[in-house]
C-alpha cells in the first residue's frame, strides 16, 4: 500500500490580536498544532477526529498548501507541500466549510464549471465531468442543477461543495467535516460515496468531530486533542487499547433512583440517562465473560424493586468511551 | 499543467453568467458616464462658463473632453479597484481559498482574475459614450474614444503590480476597508483631470509625474484636440507610460513573491 499523505511534526501558531482599546492591540501567540504526525494510504479513509479547535481545520489548510507551517514537513502524493505547493494542489481535491464558498448570484452548474476551468478543465470534458458530478451527487435529482447557489439547502451545498472537490478526479481527498448539519439520509449519502472513493483507491483524508460517523467509516483515525495527536490506528485496535470491558444498557421503566442507586452494590459504577426516544436506561461496564450472571443478577433485583424492564442491550465500547479515557474529559454535551 | 490563460478564461466566464443573471448591471454600466458628466457640467456652469473653461484646460470640445476624462481618468485606475475588489469580495463570501486551490502562483491569479474585468469596465463605458461622441464629432470622434480606449488599457499596466501588492497587504493586514476608495481619488487629484497640472502645489505636481494616470490624461487631452504637431507630445507621453510600467512592476515583482509566502504564513486564506 503506497503513501498518499505523510505529515511529519507539523507545528503551527497563528499570531492573533486581541482588541484593546480603539487602536491598540495586544499581540498573541496561539499554537494551533503542537506536533502533528500522521500518514494516510491510497484507497482508505482516515478520520481525524477531535473536538472544536483541535487542529483540524489548521491540519487540512497545510496539506492542502493554503497555510504554511512553522515547523515539521509534510508529503502530499509525494511533493512537498511547502515548495512543491502547485504540484500538491493538482493532486488534490478539497472542501473546507461546506456551507459556503460559491458565487451566489450564478447557478450549481455555472460555479462548478467556473472552478473546473480554475483547475485547467475546458471545452466538452469540463462540460462532462460537471453534468457527470451533478448527476452523481444528485443534484440534478434535486433540481438543482441550474438554480442559483443563494437558493440553495445546506445539504445541496454540502453536494456542490463535494462535486467540486471531484472535478479533476484527484488522487486525494481532504474533506473538513463534510457531512456538518446534513440531516441523517444525506450524511448517510455522502459516507456511501466516500467509501465508494476509497474503494476506487483515492486516499481520503476526513476530518470530524462525529465519533459515531468516524467509528462508521473510516479505516483508520488519529485522534487530534489541542494540537496533538493522542492516538492513531484502527478503530478495533483503539477501542481495545483503552478499554478490555463490556458496555451494557439496560432500558427500564418507573426508575426508582433511591433503588438503582443500590445497584452499584451489584455492579460498581453505573450511569443514568435518556435515550432521544425519552427512555430511561441505566450502563456500565463489566468483565468479558461475567455479562450474563450479572444481567441476571440485576434483572432480579429490578423484579424486586418493582422497575421493569424494556431491553437489555449489550455493547462494545464507543469511540466516546476511548476519547473520555484519553482525554480524561467527559464527551457528555 | 494549469497556467494563467485558464484563470483568464474561468474569469471571463465568470463575468459573462454575472452579466447573464444580473441584467441591471450591465444597463446601470451604460448610464452613469451620463450622470457624472451631467453632474460635473451642473456644477462647472454655476463657477464660469464654457469658453473659459475650454480656454484654461486648453481643449476645443469641453464637453467631449469632460466626457472622455471622466471616462479614462476612472478606468485608468479601475484595474486597482477590479484586483483588490476581487481579493475582498472573494474573502466575504468564501471562494477565496478555492480560487487560490488553483495549481498556479496566488500572484498569477490576482493579476488575471482582476485583468478581464479592468478591461471590460472601460470597454462597456467607452461604448457607452461613443453615442454622444458620434453626436459632437461624427466618426471622427467615434475614432478618438477608440484610441482614447487603447491608452486607457495601457494606462493600466504600470498599475498592475501595484495592485497586486494592495490586494495582498489587505489579505495580510485582514482589513475589510477598501483603501482603493481613498487612494482614488488622490490619483485623480494629481493626475489632472479636471484642471490643468499648473494650479497644483509644487510638491503634488512632483508626485504627478510619477502617477501613470497624469499621462493617460494628456494623451486623452491630445487626442481628443487632434492636432498633428501634436503628435510627437503624443508619443512621449505614451513612452512615459511604457516607461512606469516597467519600473513599476519590476519593483513590484520582488515584493510580490514575499507577500505570496507572507500571506500563506499568516493564515490570511
Ligand atoms: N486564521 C486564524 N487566526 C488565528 N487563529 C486561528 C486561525 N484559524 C484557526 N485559529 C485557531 O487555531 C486553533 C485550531 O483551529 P482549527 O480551525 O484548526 O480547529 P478545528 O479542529 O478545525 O476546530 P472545529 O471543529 O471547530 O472546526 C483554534 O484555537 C483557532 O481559534
Ligand atoms: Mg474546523
Amino acid at each position: 500500500m503506497s503513501i498518499a499523505i505523510e505529515a511529519d511534526n507539523l507545528v503551527k501558531s497563528y499570531i492573533t490580536r486581541l482588541k484593546s482599546g480603539f487602536l491598540r492591540r495586544k499581540k498573541r501567540v496561539l499554537e494551533a498544532l503542537k506536533g502533528v504526525s500522521f500518514t494516510v494510504n491510497y484507497g482508505e479513509i482516515f478520520g481525524l477526529l477531535g473536538p472544536n479547535g483541535a487542529g483540524k481545520t489548521t491540519t487540512i489548510k497545510i496539506l492542502a498548501t493554503l497555510l504554511l507551517p512553522d515547523g515539521g514537513r509534510a508529503r502530499v502524493a509525494g511533493y512537498d507541500v511547502v515548495n512543491e505547493a502547485e504540484k500538491v494542489r493538482d493532486s488534490i481535491g478539497v472542501t473546507l466549510t461546506v456551507e459556503k464558498g460559491f458565487f451566489w448570484k450564478l447557478t450549481g452548474r455555472e460555479n462548478l464549471k467556473y472552478f473546473g476551468m480554475l483547475r485547467g478543465l475546458s471545452g466538452s470534458r469540463l462540460d462532462e465531468r460537471v453534468d457527470y458530478l451533478l448527476e452523481m451527487l444528485e443534484l440534478k435529482r434535486l433540481g438543482a442543477s441550474d438554480r442559483f447557489y443563494e437558493e440553495y439547502s445546506l445539504g445541496m451545498k454540502a453536494r456542490l461543495c463535494l462535486a467540486r472537490a471531484l472535478l479533476t478526479d484527484p488522487p486525494i481527498l481532504m474533506l473538513d467535516e463534510p457531512t456538518l448539519g446534513l440531516d441523517p439520509p444525506s450524511a448517510r449519502e455522502i459516507r456511501n460515496l466516500l467509501t465508494s472513493l476509497a474503494d476506487e483507491g483515492k486516499a481520503v483524508l476526513v476530518t470530524t468531530h462525529n465519533m459515531f460517523e468516524a467509528e462508521l467509516i473510516c479505516d483508520r483515525i488519529a485522534i487530534i486533542d489541542d494540537g496533538r495527536i493522542i492516538a492513531t490506528g484502527r478503530v478495533e485496535d483503539l477501542k481495545r487499547r483503552v478499554s478490555n470491558r463490556i458496555a451494557v444498557k439496560i432500558f427500564v421503566s418507573n426508575p426508582n433512583f433511591g433503588d438503582l442507586a443500590r445497584l452499584e452494590g451489584i455492579v460498581g459504577k453505573v450511569g443514568f440517562g435518556v435515550d432521544d426516544t425519552g427512555r430511561a436506561y441505566i450502563r456500565f461496564t463489566c468483565e468479558p465473560g461475567s455479562e450474563d450472571r450479572v444481567i441476571a443478577d440485576i434483572i432480579k433485583f429490578l423484579g424486586e424493586t418493582n422497575i421493569r424492564v424494556f431491553r437489555v442491550d449489550v455493547e462494545e465500547p464507543t469511540l466516546e468511551d476511548v476519547f473520555i479515557s484519553l482525554t480524561g474529559r467527559t464527551g457528555e454535551s | 499543467m494549469v497556467n494563467w490563460t485558464h484563470i483568464l478564461r474561468a474569469q471571463i466566464f465568470s463575468i459573462k453568467c454575472w452579466y447573464k443573471n444580473n441584467r441591471w448591471m450591465l444597463i446601470s454600466t451604460f448610464v452613469w458616464p451620463y450622470l457624472m458628466v451631467g453632474t460635473l457640467f451642473g456644477v462647472g456652469l454655476t463657477l464660469g462658463s464654457i469658453d473659459e473653461y475650454a480656454r484654461k484646460v486648453g481643449v476645443a470640445n469641453p464637453a467631449l473632453y469632460l466626457l472622455a476624462s471622466s471616462v479614462v481618468a476612472m478606468s485608468s485606475i479601475y484595474i486597482m479597484y477590479s484586483i483588490t475588489g476581487f481579493i475582498l469580495q472573494n474573502r466575504w463570501i468564501g471562494t477565496l481559498p478555492y480560487i487560490f486551490l488553483s495549481p498556479v502562483k496566488a500572484h498569477t491569479i490576482m493579476i488575471f482574475s482582476g485583468l478581464p474585468d479592468a478591461v471590460l469596465s472601460p470597454a462597456l463605458t467607452t461604448t457607452a459614450i461613443l453615442p454622444a461622441a458620434i453626436y459632437f464629432e461624427g466618426v471622427t470622434g467615434a475614432w478618438r474614444i477608440l484610441i482614447i480606449l487603447l491608452i486607457i488599457i495601457l494606462g493600466m499596466l504600470p498599475l498592475m503590480g501595484l495592485s497586486v501588492i494592495i490586494a495582498s497587504l489587505l489579505l495580510i493586514l485582514k482589513e475589510e476597508s477598501n483603501v482603493m476608495g481613498s487612494i482614488i481619488p488622490f490619483m485623480l487629484l494629481v493626475s489632472g483631470v479636471y484642471y490643468p497640472l499648473e494650479v497644483l502645489p509644487r510638491i503634488l505636481q512632483l508626485i504627478s509625474r510619477a502617477v501613470p494616470t497624469t499621462y493617460v490624461i494628456e494623451a486623452t487631452k491630445i487626442v481628443s484636440t487632434y492636432l498633428i504637431p501634436e503628435a510627437r507630445l503624443l508619443m512621449t507621453a505614451l513612452y512615459m507610460i511604457g516607461l512606469l510600467t516597467l519600473g513599476y512592476n519590476l519593483m513590484a515583482a520582488s515584493a510580490i513573491a514575499k507577500l505570496d509566502r507572507i500571506i500563506k504564513y499568516r493564515g490570511a486564506l
